[in-house]
């Protein structure tokens, strides 16, 4: 799977009710933003290496948590990770993100089925988190 | 695989990464990929020296039991010269034997010596390739990290240059409760119309209004039955 079968792909298709709106990040690497329908507030990131599909939420960065409380943000984001489907939580930069990676062999409907779950466990992360924000 | 680890968190601790810099430089990589390469050198290097002294081993193995099989046909010989009484013939047969033996004892040192060295030659083949494996785990960890921070980079970029596309997580949220709040009012008005369209409404009206559609019916038909009474 290479970024331009998935483009096409994916603008497309529909899965579980769900249309998907794809748009090239700029940059010298496949970077693709798609926004899931209802589900529009966290705009998917998918990038394809040799080794894996990786997708990507953007949850919150970390100027905008309360200090006091991450200790028990991070404690309750370990614990929250292995239950969630097909989803795990981390962190790069300052970015916290919530991520699926996937095959390269995957098919279109398993990369819109991890696009759905991932935009809508996004959703409900920044909700369950909330209080954590600063 | 640990020393990999943990270059990557000391320079994401040490915030190298913001920029999307590569946190084991590209020197590092290379070395990194120098040893991949080497150590598939070695491997097929080595694989093809256990086949060849596999093959000798079992070269080896054949001559063997070739010499033995001699050694006892001429046995066989040396028995019947014998009770011919052709003494002198026998013993020619019997130093025949004794070349046989000798270097059937002789190939099977060697082939001793050579099994050994296939074994150890097993042995580094297989460090070999777990070396290689692990070489190659390390590279995918540095490279995927790499790829993540300049496409993390890459997004930021983006998104700063077009404010718009996302915000701080407290807008995400406003806009998640707004949408979520406008499916509820939908929901809301689709039930309401559904009711409308079938009357039900209507009907709900009524009934708080006290007039009731179908009690008044059976009224009707109760008042009609007392004032004409069955012939």
């Amino acid at each position: 799977m290479d970024i331009q079968t998935l483009i096409l792909a994916l603008s497309e298709s529909t899965h579980a009710g769900r249309n998907f709106d794809v748009m090239p990040i700029a940059g010298k690497e496949p970077v693709l933003q798609v926004t899931v329908s209802g589900a529009d507030e966290t705009p998917v990131y998918v990038t394809v290496t040799d080794t894996q599909i990786l997708c990507l939420v953007y949850l919150f960065d970390e100027q905008e948590l309360n200090p006091e409380r991450l200790h028990e943000l991070h404690e309750n984001m370990l614990r929250i990770s292995v239950p969630m489907p097909l989803s795990s939580l981390g962190k790069t930069g300052g970015h916290y993100v919530v991520y699926g990676a996937l095959s390269p062999t995957s098919g279109e409907a398993e990369i819109m089925q991890e696009l759905v779950t991932l935009a809508e466990n996004a959703i409900d992360l920044l909700q369950t988190f909330e209080d954590y924000l600063a | 695989m640990r020393s990999v680890l943990n270059k990557i968190l000391t320079a994401m601790r040490g915030g190298v990464n913001e920029l999307g810099e590569a946190v084991v430089d590209g020197q590092g990589n290379r070395i990194l990929e120098q040893e991949l390469r080497d150590s598939g050198q070695e491997l097929s290097q080595a694989k093809h020296e256990l086949a060849a002294l596999m093959a000798e081993a079992a070269s080896l193995g054949r001559q063997i039991r070739s010499e033995q099989d001699s050694a006892a046909k001429r046995e066989q010989n040396a028995r019947k010269a014998i009770e011919a009484g052709q003494e002198d013939l026998a013993r020619e047969v019997a130093e025949r034997i004794v070349g046989h033996e000798r270097r059937a004892a002789e190939l099977t040192q060697t082939r001793t010596l050579l099994q050994q060295r296939i074994t150890s030659l097993k042995d580094r083949v297989q460090r070999a390739e777990k070396q290689l494996a692990d070489y190659r785990r390390e590279l995918q960890v540095v490279k995927t990290n790499e790829r993540v921070l300049r496409t993390t980079a890459q997004i930021d970029t983006n998104i700063n240059s077009q404010k718009s596309s996302l915000g701080t997580a407290k807008e995400t949220l406003e806009r998640i409760r707004e949408r979520q709040a406008r499916e509820e009012d939908r929901q809301t008005a689709g039930a309401t119309l559904e009711k409308e369209l079938t009357g039900a409404n209507l009907d709900e009206k009524l009934k708080a209004a006290g007039i009731d559609g179908e009690q008044d019916a059976v009224n009707n038909v109760l008042a009609r039955l007392k004032d004409k009474p069955a012939p």
